[in-house]
């Protein structure tokens, strides 16, 4: 157990050294989101316009502003930690592969992989939340944060299971934004405004966090189905994406018996060839 | 270990990719402290017979047996680019289960690149992240060490000690397969054998054989 606990330790520490190197992904973060916040509040009409809530199942009156925030901040968090995952994932699958050959286990690796995962998108989800803040007050911050995290979880997920399929990093970032356009682009208030398309909508691998994140402007229901639905995309293509992981680093070999004490003749070697490097010295 | 006393056996091993032959029936002993030499062609199948070896891809028909603690140090640099050398012992000392660093340091100290150890592998020459490669395969003291193309990359002087280290592993009893596509210095193996057309052949003159290669010994 307590080889466990080192292993998983390690892997999530060297994991999240990986992710803290990604320099794009902190720079987006730092000010890419505060400025497209300011702009889509900005631009947008200070109006009501209707937004079928499913927690209410009914059309309710939104602020067109909290409403353009809401979306776009979904659609960025969702891009960031989806390429983030798919970049980390991708790169690393090698290493980790040999990792594997070398006798890590090979779930520590995979929750390493899980928890770089949530802490990526609850940072996210946490940083756009404050910076909404600013503008305007959601009825319920935490649940406008979880949502947000959950919005980014699903497309860290897709992203993991885009590394398990694709290895060109500009094919995984066109497919991030297509998925992403097509699914927060339809959720849109002309196609959502009397929930007649909702079948349909419903999905979407981001409808469950759209919808929770728009309950938050003045409702006061907790849609947790909605965010049941959210967390059940992101297991689902996390799932797949560690699936293949596995699969992929299973050993082939038969008939093998590793004898877990080997001879110390590195060590010997090693101080024998140190030695005549001193005395060459 | 088998009956014959060999710490790794293979026995009528074929690999095909598609309609590809790439392995017909290769059979091969190692034994403790034996030094062995595979040489042949690019494409000739050397890295994938090390691939089934160490079980990273499986096996059409045949056998392989395994016994002790494995080393395997593959063809390309597969490190991360983003840790540092000592991140990657760190990463290999758990995945390893080794108590301390110190024969990995020692490794480095006799490999020439001790001085990289805070250095991000983004940063490192080929040979280098070369040195850092074989160095991860020997650092948890194994008894069957697999090494392809190990000294790829490697100047002069880290070349002859890298045959220095790999003389005293094979006199501590550890058993040794080199893959290469060429032929140095094959006096300091104790078996060479060739892969050609999916066979392997034992060269019976070692020497003779690196001539007929028309290569320097």
């Amino acid at each position: 157990m307590k080889r466990w606990w080192s292993c998983y330790g390690t892997a999530t520490r060297f994991a999240l050294i990986e992710q803290a190197r990604n320099r794009l992904a902190l720079t987006l973060l730092v000010f890419f989101i505060p400025l497209q916040l300011l702009v889509a509040y900005r631009v947008a009409v200070a109006t009501q316009v209707p937004f079928y809530i499913g927690a209410a199942s009914q059309s309710v009156n939104v602020d067109a502003r909290s409403l353009a925030q809401i979306t776009i901040a979904l659609q960025t968090n969702a891009l960031i930690v989806g390429f983030m995952m798919f970049t980390a994932t991708a790169r690393s699958a090698p290493f980790d592969r040999r990792l594997a050959q070398a006798g890590y286990p090979r779930l520590c690796l995979v929750l390493a992989k899980v928890t770089s995962l949530v802490l990526a998108a609850a940072s996210v989800g946490v940083c756009t939340t404050a910076w909404m803040q600013l503008y305007w007050r959601p009825q319920q911050p935490v649940l406008l944060m979880a949502s947000l995290s959950i919005g980014a979880l699903v497309y860290g997920g897709i992203g993991i299971m885009l590394a398990a399929v694709l290895r060109s990093e500009l094919a995984a970032m066109f497919l991030l934004i297509m998925t992403s356009i097509i699914d927060i682009g339809l959720q849109n208030p002309i196609l959502n405004m009397a929930g007649a398309g909702r079948h349909l909508l419903s999905i979407l691998p981001a409808y469950g966090p759209m919808q929770s994140a728009i309950t938050t402007v003045g409702q006061r229901q907790v849609p947790w189905s909605y965010l049941a639905l959210g967390f059940c995309w992101a297991a689902g293509t996390s799932a797949a994406g560690i699936t293949t992981f596995v699969v992929r680093t299973r050993s082939r070999r038969t008939n093998t018996d590793i004898d877990p004490v080997g001879p110390a003749a590195v060590d010997e070697a090693v101080a024998v060839l140190a030695n005549s490097t001193t005395m060459a010295q | 270990m088998t009956q014959n006393g060999a710490v790794l056996c293979m026995r009528g091993v074929h690999k095909r990719y598609r309609r590809r032959q790439v392995l017909r029936g290769v059979t091969l002993d190692l034994s403790p402290g034996q030094l062995v030499g595979i040489v042949g062609e690019n494409g000739a199948g050397k890295s994938t017979l090390l691939r089934i070896l160490v079980g990273d891809l499986a096996l059409d028909t045949g056998a392989v047996e395994c016994h002790g603690v494995l080393g395997y140090c593959p063809q390309e640099t597969v490190l991360h680019d983003a840790f540092t050398v000592e991140q990657h012992l760190r990463f290999f000392q758990v995945a390893y289960g080794v108590d301390s660093l110190h024969r990995a340091y020692e490794l480095l100290e006799v490999l020439g690149c001790a001085e990289y150890r805070q250095a991000r592998l983004g940063t490192l020459s080929g040979g280098t992240r070369q040195k850092l490669n074989l160095a991860l395969a020997l650092m948890h003291d194994p008894r069957v060490l697999l090494l392809d193309e190990p000294y790829q990359g490697f100047d002069w002087e880290t070349y002859l000690r890298f045959w220095e280290l790999a003389a005293s592993l094979r006199n501590q009893g550890c058993a040794i397969l080199v893959v290469s596509h060429l032929a140095y210095d094959t006096a300091r193996l104790d078996t060479l054998y060739r892969l050609d057309s999916g066979t392997l052949t034992e060269a019976e003159d070692v020497a003779g054989d690196a001539a007929n290669s028309g290569v320097k010994q």
